[in-house]
């Protein structure tokens, strides 16, 4: 009897003993708070249907929330500029599982054929400067993939990069873009798989976080030439994108089996208590 | 509310207040992983107490496993044994899907600000006499290269900061280079933001590396300007005599 009550006790014990330290302790300590103000991220939310891939002005675009970002103009290396036409841009994702697309929505007074908007992204497990990726002193850094539209052109590039002048275009050319400006706003959508055969580029995988960054060329032509080109842009930093993983309903089968183990727990418990009273 | 159970709760809750809200107004507060670790070794060592004896054990457990078995219960007693049955299992599953679900949130940012600079820009001084005419050549240097992101007030507040993160240095605050040597300014403006170490994420940093364009007299003397212009002192550890 009395070895019984031990045994017990010691279940019990042990049983509110992780609970508690699953509730009181581990659970409570707060997750870090985001950064207040700006966004830090872009979600690209998953849609069932056809993608509005090719369309900036796509009904659809409208209801997905939106990522606002600074930008600066490029002092990082010659040639710098001081001043830039697009100050801030605003960014939509969507997917639908195979196909990404990502809206970039920035005022420009005039549509020139030289404007032009590129998206940078990290390429594999190392980190790269957000400046083409080039080299660091005490960090091996890694290439990056520039999706470059120019109004001109009608179309984007799809470039990776690895250090001042590597700035190429890719043989495999993965990415669309399509622009529309209107009321002294750009729209531009660009377009790709969220996985490619090639290694240049960046892969999506849905749940992941990748780091992404931006960059606007205002074409306007000043005494003849375009006020901003080449290094001579509006830049953002380093910021944080992922494609939204679809709904893990295997959480659900775990939360059933853990429910279904502690109510056997307590089966056994009342079962053990009712023996060891009737004895 | 038998004896036992009622001393040992009330012993609980009383450790709990003490460690949770008396002992920070002493000190740092404990983190919740702590808290919870001595909860466990006060409750444990209630247990222990309440098993020494058969008697004992009998006063501590005997109500809760009278209240958990059900036997001879009725009205509120009956409902609130029922009540513990449902709610248990409940508690377990919430609490395996708040550990399982997804985290929303992008990668932290624990970025070092001031990370330790390589053996080499440690405690060099400043070659460069601490003139009017030296002064005044660093200011000037500054507003061409510096005041575009550091602002022309020394406040990291000039045109071109609010696209950067992390954000251009506040020369006028305290906390930056009236903390450090000008050693340490002399490498952070002659390697710039690809100089940095790992824990100070340099794939961020727009900071230029200035040796690339500039002269290491500039360098120098644009730190003269720096710090006279945002009304601060290098910090030294020379010791006097």
């Amino acid at each position: 009897m009395l070895n019984r009550l031990r045994f017990l006790s010691t279940l019990i014990f042990v049983g509110i003993s992780g609970i508690l330290g699953s509730t009181v302790g581990f659970a409570s300590d707060p997750p870090p708070a985001d950064e207040v103000g700006a966004s830090v991220s872009i979600r690209m939310y998953q849609v069932e249907g056809t993608l509005p891939a090719d369309d900036p002005n796509s009904p659809q675009w409208a209801s997905v929330p939106e990522s606002e970002f600074n930008l600066a103009p490029q002092v990082h290396w010659p040639e710098r500029i001081q001043e830039v036409t697009v100050k801030t841009v605003k960014v939509k994702g969507l997917h639908d599982g195979q196909n990404l697309a990502i809206l970039v929505e920035y005022a420009d007074p005039t549509e020139d054929p030289k404007d032009a908007a590129a998206i940078e992204f990290m390429v594999g497990d190392k980190k790269a400067h957000f400046a083409h990726g080039q080299p660091m002193l005490q960090v091996e850094g890694g290439p990056v993939n520039i999706w470059f539209w120019k109004n001109e052109n009608g179309k984007a590039l799809d470039m990776s990069a690895k250090g001042f002048k590597t700035l190429s275009t890719q043989e495999k050319q993965d990415v669309s873009a399509t622009g529309a400006w209107a009321d002294g706003s750009w729209k531009v959508v660009f377009t790709r798989a969220l996985k490619t055969e090639d290694e240049q580029d960046v892969q999506i995988e849905p749940g992941e976080w990748r780091s992404v960054a931006f960059a606007f060329w205002d074409g306007a032509l000043v005494s003849g030439v375009p006020k901003e080109k080449g290094s001579q842009k509006a830049v953002s930093s380093w910021w944080s994108i992922r494609a939204e993983p679809s709904a893990d309903n295997s959480i659900f089968g775990w939360v059933i089996f853990c429910l279904a183990l502690a109510a056997g727990f307590e089966m056994v418990v009342v079962r053990k208590l009712r023996k060891g009273q009737s004895a | 509310m038998k004896g036992p159970i009622a001393s040992g709760a009330i012993l609980l809750v009383g450790i709990f207040v003490f460690i949770k809200f008396l002992l920070p107004l002493v000190t740092a507060p404990l983190p919740a992983s702590l808290i919870y670790l001595y909860m466990a070794l006060a409750f444990s060592g209630i247990m222990l107490y309440g098993t020494m004896s058969a008697s004992s054990l009998e006063s501590l457990m005997g109500p809760v496993f009278r209240f958990l078995s059900g036997e001879g219960q009725s009205g509120t007693g009956k409902m609130a044994r029922l009540a513990v049955l449902v709610l248990f299992p409940l508690l377990v599953g919430w609490q395996t899907y708040t550990s399982l679900a997804p985290s929303d949130l992008p990668p932290g940012e624990n970025r070092t600000i001031h990370p330790a600079p390589p053996g080499e820009f440690v405690g060099l001084a400043n070659p460069y006499q601490n003139s009017p005419a030296n002064i005044n050549m660093g200011k000037g240097l500054y507003a061409a290269y510096c005041s575009p992101c550091h602002g022309a007030n020394y406040d990291g507040k000039g045109p071109a900061a609010p696209g950067f993160n992390p954000p251009p240095a506040n020369f006028s605050d305290p906390g930056t280079i009236a903390q450090l040597q000008e050693s340490y300014l002399f490498w952070r403006i002659k390697k710039g933001g690809v100089g940095l170490p790992v824990e100070a994420m340099p794939w961020k940093s727009a900071m230029p590396r200035w040796e690339v364009e500039l002269p290491d007299e500039f360098i120098w003397k644009i730190i003269m300007g720096e710090y006279d212009g945002a009304h601060q002192s290098p910090r030294t550890w020379e010791e006097e005599d």
